[in-house]
Parts: C-alpha cells; structure tokens; sequence
C-alpha cells in the first residue's frame, strides 16, 4: 500500500470533501451521503486522513460522523445525544482532542 | 437546483427556512426541528442501523400514528405525510400544511413550501411512493 504525503492527502481530501458537499447537500437520508464515492474515498483514505475530518469538523459541522466511526472503529456520541448533530460534533471534537488528532487553532 | 428538483419550477414555492444541518425532512415533517432522525441514530421505532428503505420510513410514521392514504387531497381533520423513495432508499418526506400546501425541509439546506408532493419528486428524490395522514386531534 502505498503512503500518501501529507501535502497531497490534504489537497485529495479539500478535492473530496468539496465535491461531496455539492453532491449531499440536498440528501436527508445519510446512508446515501455516505454512499457516495467521494465520500467513501475518504473513508478509504483511512487513519491518516483523521486530523483532516477532525479540523473540518471544527471548522463547519457537517455530516462526518459515518466517517469518522468507520475509520476510528469507534463512537464517542452519548446515545443520549444520537441525532443531534450539535452535540455529535461535539462529542467526537473531544475524542479528537484526547487522542490528539485535533489542534483548536487549525 | 433544477439538476436535483427538475418539476420544482411548474409551481410557485417559496423558501421558509435558512439552511441547518441539524435536522433533516423526516424529523421536520414530525415536527422536530432538535435532531437528524436516521436509523441508527434516531428512530421512533426500533430498526436496523442498516435498513435505509420506504419501508422503515413507512414504519416510523406508524409509530407516530400515520395510516397509509389514496392520495395528497386535503381532508378535513387529518395531516398528511408523502413519502419519497429513489431504488433501494427512502429518500425525502414531506408534510402536509393546514392550508393544502406542502413542506419539506431539502436535505441540509432549507425548508420550503410548496404547492404538491411531487414538486421535488423526479430527480435526487426519485417519485412518492406513498401517501400517510393522522387525525390532527391525535397529536394536539
């Protein structure tokens, strides 16, 4: 497998990331979102593409949650809070920042 | 948007929302404004995080005591639902307003009000494929 830079992950990722915000921005069913295969390139991008979700996350809240659980194998969300996107993002921003993924001032 | 909603422009629609990510057209037709309802992460019934179908749709408007109906035309005493189905996924609903007009909240962009269900059918959201109502008396 080979590695990709981090100058290039981050342009593959803003390419992606841009294009599945067109293509989603109409859908209400997220399993379409993640359907599509902007979204799923991201995915595949893996563990180093983390940082980048993370720092779009804080940036502008967005539907990454699907993306984030799929690559960290993990969901920090309460189930108290499943459904609410405000607190979703907040949830896993924390996570971020304990495993220190997340730099606030990105 | 006409790429997405190509029947969209036969009808005066307005929009009556900014754009919010934090709830989709299932919740707004439910009238919840708080959440994004999915399965998985929030169904008024139990149902597989994996079961995106017109058919766990169908269930959850059960569950807030909607029964299948013929069609879109106002009836007195009752608030419709349209459901929208594209393939293998459901895809949008859309509430029926007190004065025979329509809502539906587009994704994570904004609500808007339009004249018929099939509005925003013929495109991203694929054809209605079903028609629900309650007695408005049920949920005051």
């Amino acid at each position: 497998m080979s590695t990709m830079m981090e100058p290039a992950l981050q342009e593959r990722f803003e390419q992606l990331k841009n294009q599945w915000k067109v293509q989603s921005k109409y859908l209400s069913n997220t399993a379409q979102m993640a359907m599509l295969w902007s979204y799923q390139q991201i995915i595949g991008m893996g563990a180093p593409v983390l940082p980048l979700i993370l720092a779009e996350l804080l940036h502008e809240t967005d539907h990454w949650f699907w993306a984030l659980e799929a690559i960290a194998g993990e969901n920090p969300v309460p189930a108290e809070a499943a459904g609410d996107v405000a607190a979703s993002a907040d949830a896993w921003l924390e996570w971020g920042r304990s495993k220190g993924l997340l730099r606030d001032n990105v | 948007m006409s790429e997405e909603f190509p029947r969209l422009g036969r009808h005066r629609a307005r929009q009556t929302s900014p754009p919010d990510v934090g709830y989709n057209c299932i919740a707004w037709s439910a009238g919840d404004t708080t959440r994004w309802w999915q399965p998985g992460l929030y169904w008024p019934v139990k149902t597989s995080r994996d079961d995106w179908s017109v058919r766990a749709l169908e269930q959850a408007f059960r569950a807030l005591g909607y029964e299948e109906c013929r069609d879109e035309s106002p009836e007195e005493g009752y608030e419709k639902v349209a459901l929208c189905g594209f393939g293998f996924y459901y895809t949008h609903a859309a509430r029926q307003l007190p004065n025979g007009r329509w809502t539906s909240k587009l994704g994570k962009a904004e609500d808007i009000e339009h004249e018929s269900p099939d509005d925003v059918a013929g495109g991203l959201y694929g054809e209605v494929v079903q028609f629900m109502r309650r007695r408005i008396a049920e949920i005051r």
